[in-house]
């Protein structure tokens, strides 16, 4: 009996480990594939003596560089510099864009009014807003916490905006007759019903973000991922470059796999 | 008919905002020389360049490559699309591969594309694809692993040969799903376009922006900002018709 019920727990627990350890499997295979067709294609380069001064875009010469630069520090400075800027912009973009999404998934007039100028400002690429933030904000860091806010905005803002139409008004209804206040209707019900929605918001403008930041620090600055990509570039240092790129990748990585974590934590849609 | 009154009126609105944005930044003796911010420099300045012909020629320049990316970027991405879908092996492992390189920001790839690439046109089209063939790649696999097995079985059993298969159930399956990636990957292009065009090259629309800038002529600079943002919207409003008119999810709407 007790033996059974053993079996039993252990059913799933070991399924569980078997999914795990499958993808777990997969996923550094798929690594590494890519970095053998990255060594393959760079050791072609090398053999051909026209080609052979860009083998230092390889894969080894990219790890090697990526070490000496995180012990000179130079990965940590920039990661730091491009993670404030990120961050600031990121936490301006959810402070705008939560309540202005509640507002236009609760008020149809203002959902229906704001929709043409919000759907053009939308579209005009974030980068076309660049010489405007150098005039307005008096330094380059806050001109680049504002492109970064600008293009993480929208997605936010039609992310709550879509989940709050989601809600079913009786939950309302619901909770006011069991005696609710309008700060535990808020806490209670609001918040868990679209806090997937948000996440999944932050996902999709993190995702932005990071496409608006690097070439943001293309100009200007001089720190940040972007700035390190642009200064191996002219210093012809292309195993720094490579390694700046796997920096930016892993980094990128890793935030977008912290966000699917957080809706993953937050979803209430399959349980 | 409330759709476009509001449409409209939110318009005016916006124009309004702006007109009164610029009407103090010109009434303020400390900000007047930036008086060209304005909505009535900004609208004298469209006829101007029209007449120079920079608009189109920036336009034009600016389609080309954004065509051209996204060309590329759909070619590529629907097959892969299409083999992420139907193979669960290929899935599998070219998952954390894919997932790394979609996480470097486009523009990373700016200095390897101009040592790769001879001439900066090809370098920047090359930026777009590789921003743009994500969201293809993964609306194509998650189209295909919504189509019901059933169907092809179906098919099969009223005697579908394999191209009625691929015309009749797998394309009318998907399109919906392809023109949402294709939307998408519009979208990253477009974020990606304007600042590959700040580098290098002396046409298109981010070209233009640097030259106003360069030039002072703030009036030129708002004209083209608000220019990417009408083709922008009309792009993407080409793109959601696509998607109404091939959705079968809600049939009939």
């Amino acid at each position: 009996m007790s033996n059974n019920a053993a079996v039993a727990a252990a059913a799933p627990a070991a399924s569980r480990f078997a999914g795990f350890s499958y993808n777990a499997s997969t996923f550094v295979a798929g690594l590494a594939i890519l970095f053998g067709l990255w060594w393959l294609s760079t050791w072609a380069l090398s053999l051909n003596p026209a080609t052979s001064r860009f083998a230092s875009f390889g894969p080894g010469p990219a790890f090697e560089a990526t070490w000496a630069m995180i012990e000179k520090g130079q990965v940590q400075k920039a990661i730091w510099a491009s993670s404030y800027r990120l961050g600031a912009g990121l936490l301006i973009a959810i402070a705008a864009g939560v309540p202005i999404g509640i507002l236009i998934g609760r008020s149809r007039w203002f959902r229906e009014l704001s929709n043409s100028p919000f759907q053009l400002m939308r579209m005009i690429s974030p980068l076309s807003w660049e010489p405007i933030a150098v005039i307005v904000f008096a330094g380059w860091n806050s001109a680049i916490i504002f492109l970064v806010a600008i293009a993480a905005v929208w997605p936010i803002m039609f992310a709550t905006a879509a989940g709050l139409a989601k809600v079913d008004p009786a939950w309302f209804k619901v909770a006011r007759n069991l005696g609710a206040s309008s700060r535990q209707i808020v806490t209670e019900i609001i918040i868990p019903a679209i806090a997937f929605d948000v996440l999944t918001g932050v996902r999709l403008a993190l995702g932005v973000a990071w496409m608006v930041l690097v070439p943001a620090e293309f100009l200007g600055v001089r720190s940040g991922l972007g700035y390190s990509i642009e200064d191996a570039r002219e210093s012809l240092e292309y195993d720094h470059l490579m390694a700046m790129l796997l920096v930016i990748g892993t980094m990128g990585y890793a935030l977008d796999s912290a966000c699917l974590a957080l809706i993953r934590r937050y979803s209430w849609h399959k349980q | 008919m409330r759709g476009s009154v509001n449409w409209v009126a939110g318009m005016a609105i916006f124009f309004a905002l702006w007109w009164l944005g610029g009407y103090f930044i010109a009434a303020n003796a400390k900000t007047a020389s930036f008086s060209g911010f304005g909505l009535l420099p900004t609208l004298a300045a469209f006829p101007e360049l029209w007449q120079a012909g920079k608009l189109q020629s920036a336009i034009l320049a600016s389609g080309e490559r954004l065509g051209s990316g996204l060309g590329i970027a759909i070619v590529i991405g629907l097959p892969v699309g299409i083999l992420v879908g139907r193979s669960k092996l290929f899935r599998d492992l070219s998952n954390s591969g894919f997932q790394f390189i979609r996480m470097i920001s486009p523009l990373s790839w700016m200095p390897i594309a101009v040592l790769v690439f001879s001439s900066w046109d090809g370098s920047i089209v090359f930026l777009v694809a590789i921003a743009a063939v994500w969201p293809v790649i993964f609306a194509t696999a998650a189209g295909l692993a919504k189509v019901d097995p059933a169907w092809f079985k179906v098919a099969r059993n009223l005697g579908a040969n394999p191209v009625q298969m691929l015309t009749q159930i797998i394309m009318p399956a998907i399109a919906f799903d392809i023109f949402t990636g294709i939307r998408l990957a519009l979208g990253v292009a477009w974020v990606v376009l304007v600042p590959a065009e700040l580098l290098g090259v002396t046409s298109g629309l981010g070209y233009s922006i640097k030259d106003a800038r360069e030039t002072l002529s703030y009036d030129h600079l708002t004209a083209m900002v608000l220019t990417i943002g009408i083709i922008g919207y009309f792009l993407d409003t080409v793109c959601v018709m696509l998607i109404r008119r091939y959705s079968w999810h809600w049939s009939g709407a």
